[in-house]
């Protein structure tokens, strides 16, 4: 798993817990908030999977040159 | 041939992707022209040179508001998302999902269109439209709320085209890795795509009223709120990818922590924008203390994705410039092509950005948000983010964009490097006049602020400097929107290289271990700032004779 991927992990962890902090601590119960976050974080994760299976599918004969992959 | 790989790389793609970026480039422009205007009207109804209703009044500053922070920043937040997604995304060099872009900008055209008609013919809701304000349903009123959706379905449709384009590449086999902006381009386009979600959130039930099929919303502050903390981020995150673009593209410099740095830097403004958000609710009577004294802690983070990617930039550029034989502490920065209209945009959105960056600290404080917030300090102070931030920044980029895609070069490119300044020096007139009249007590949203007489005599001259410095500001976009039209719709074939010998400089190439102080004394300065305000709000307003006990901001 690359910088690509885990980055945006990160970023679903922190919207959901968020999420099921607006949606379920009493004191922060704010069903607008939560849902927003939540949608946030599923939003996120599909990004963080689809990133992932993109890598995972390129074929693997193909080579590329390192100083073509960071513009 | 330019020295200019984006130029280039701009100029090389296909017609087709072309015509769509410049048809978002060519509705944000119109956005603006029209903002403008309403902005201008406003500025002088409020300095008294002009005469304008109350009900007349606020009908402008709603078109004011809906036409610059909804249409200007987003047609070319768009416009921008997928220029950068197919120019930086590693061997992206075309647009994917073309169809689907148009696709967003039919329906945000479509939007544009809804939110004017309903801004100009129903009761002025102003732009965040509660519609407590509208007091009673109506078409008009749904067609404000529906402008609002289109929007939000046609960003949506932009992001998903622009994650296509980054990632399209990668599924092909042709790279393994996002280039930093393509991963900047895939964070920027999420929180668009979340941004959607948070505007049906809020809007939809409203919209559903409007048309008499549901009830009143009971909470669509919450809603709205939610929605307008990411409308903040949205335009500072894409900025500062903007400066971090075409800093390189001015200065031909890299990263000096390199691209996994600056991936890890942009992946901070999503982690941010959710736990910072609470302090839009501090005027919210129902809010439990805990939860606004952890609001308030929590906001202090704030700036710290900007103030990283200020830091990632300027260490960068300091640096090079070090290597290439620059000395002095701050004296590299006169080796900058401040000439250039693209250099001096950024250079002035930057000072801008830590004027109005300081004052949004004082506003954001438990303690002082019920003060300020329905004072003239929130005009006074936003402006310096939203037009000398944001738009100097967008309209330093177009400078750069429009010759890369229409091939023809800059026009008055002496002019458009000036004009940042004017704009700035605008700015800072109606600033620290209206910042002045918030800590006096003006209020925010009242045109004729005379009271018959009855207020301070120090309220009215201050609309006046407001007044004299918003024209200021109006008249340097003005002549910014000018300049680019000539560029657009110049006809005669242009021999001349696209960059035109604008300047430029190279710093390309090794560093070594040259020290880099201008950044990190730079906020140290901006803390002190900030600190000093605060205090001075305090001192302040302990001394006005007002309690203030509802607002929104």
């Amino acid at each position: 798993m690359n910088e690509d991927v885990w980055l945006l992990i990160v970023v679903f962890v922190v919207w959901a817990v968020l999420a099921l902090g607006y949606a379920f601590v009493p004191m922060f119960a704010m069903p607008g908030y939560a849902g927003v976050w939540g949608w946030g974080a599923a939003i996120f994760l599909a990004l963080a999977v689809l990133i992932a299976i993109a890598a995972r599918g390129r074929p693997k004969h193909r080579k590329v040159p390192a100083h073509q992959d960071h513009e | 041939m330019t020295t200019h790989p984006l130029l280039d790389h701009l100029n090389s793609l296909p017609a087709a992707d072309k015509r769509l970026l410049m048809a978002f480039y060519g509705a944000a422009l119109v956005a603006l022209a029209l903002g403008v205007v309403f902005g201008a009207g406003t500025a002088l109804a409020r300095a008294g040179f002009i005469d304008l209703s109350p009900f007349y009044g606020y009908r402008v500053m709603t078109l004011h508001g809906v036409t610059i922070f909804f249409y200007w920043l987003y047609f070319v937040q768009a416009g921008l998302l997928l220029t950068f997604s197919a120019t930086h995304a590693a061997h992206a060099d075309r647009l994917v999902w073309r169809s689907l872009a148009w696709t967003g900008f039919a329906i945000m055209a479509a939007g544009f269109a809804l939110s004017g008609l309903g801004a100009g013919s129903s009761v002025p809701l102003l732009y965040d439209a509660p519609p407590e304000l509208a007091r009673e349903a109506s078409a008009s009123v749904g067609a404000f709320y529906l402008g609002y959706l289109f929007l939000a379905a046609g960003l949506f449709c932009v992001a998903a085209a622009s994650v296509a384009t980054v990632l399209m590449p990668r599924f092909t086999g042709h790279t393994h890795s996002l280039s930093p902006i393509g991963f900047a381009a895939i964070a920027w386009a999420g929180l668009l795509m979340v941004s959607a979600v948070a505007a049906i959130n809020a809007f939809f039930p409203a919209a559903l009223w409007a048309f008499e099929k549901g009830p009143l919303p009971a909470d669509y502050a919450t809603g709205w709120h939610v929605l307008f903390h990411n409308l903040h981020y949205l335009p500072l995150m894409a900025t500062v990818v903007t400066w971090y673009v075409l800093v390189k593209a001015l200065c031909g410099i890299e990263s000096i922590y390199g691209p996994r740095f600056s991936k890890i830097v942009f992946s901070t403004y999503l982690i941010f924008v959710p736990p910072t958000s609470l302090y839009h609710m501090f005027l919210e009577p129902g809010l439990a203390e805990p939860v606004r004294v952890i609001g308030s802690l929590l906001s202090l983070f704030i700036s710290v994705p900007t103030v990283l990617v200020f830091l990632l930039i300027v260490a960068s550029l300091e640096t090079h410039a070090r290597a290439h034989g620059a000395t002095g502490l701050f004296g590299w920065t006169r080796l900058l092509p401040w000439r250039n209209p693209v250099m001096a945009a950024i250079g002035m959105a930057v000072v801008n950005l830590a004027l109005g960056g300081a004052f949004s600290f004082v506003l954001i404080q438990e303690k002082l948000a019920p003060l300020l917030s329905d004072t003239f300090f929130v005009p006074g102070y936003f402006h310096f983010l939203t037009v000398g931030t944001v738009t100097l920044t967008f309209l330093g980029a177009l400078c750069y964009v429009i010759p890369g895609l229409t091939g023809r070069p800059l026009r008055t490119p002496r002019l458009l490097a000036a004009l940042p300044y004017v704009a700035t020096a605008g700015l800072v007139v109606f600033g620290a006049a209206g910042i002045a009249a918030g800590y006096l007590g003006v209020p925010r949203r009242v045109l004729d602020v005379s009271y018959a007489g009855a207020a301070p005599a120090s309220w009215q001259a201050l609309m006046t400097a407001v007044g004299i410095g918003g024209t200021l500001m109006a008249v340097a976009l003005i002549l910014y929107l000018a300049g680019l039209a000539a560029t657009w719709l110049s006809r005669a074939p242009q021999p001349a290289p696209l960059n035109q010998g604008l300047p430029a400089v190279d710093w390309s190439g090794k560093w070594g271990r040259e020290r880099a102080w201008a950044g990190p004394l730079s906020i140290a300065l901006l803390v002190g700032v900030m600190a000093l305000f605060t205090a001075l709000a305090f001192e302040l307003l302990r001394a006005v004779p007002l309690i203030a006990n509802s607002g929104s901001h």
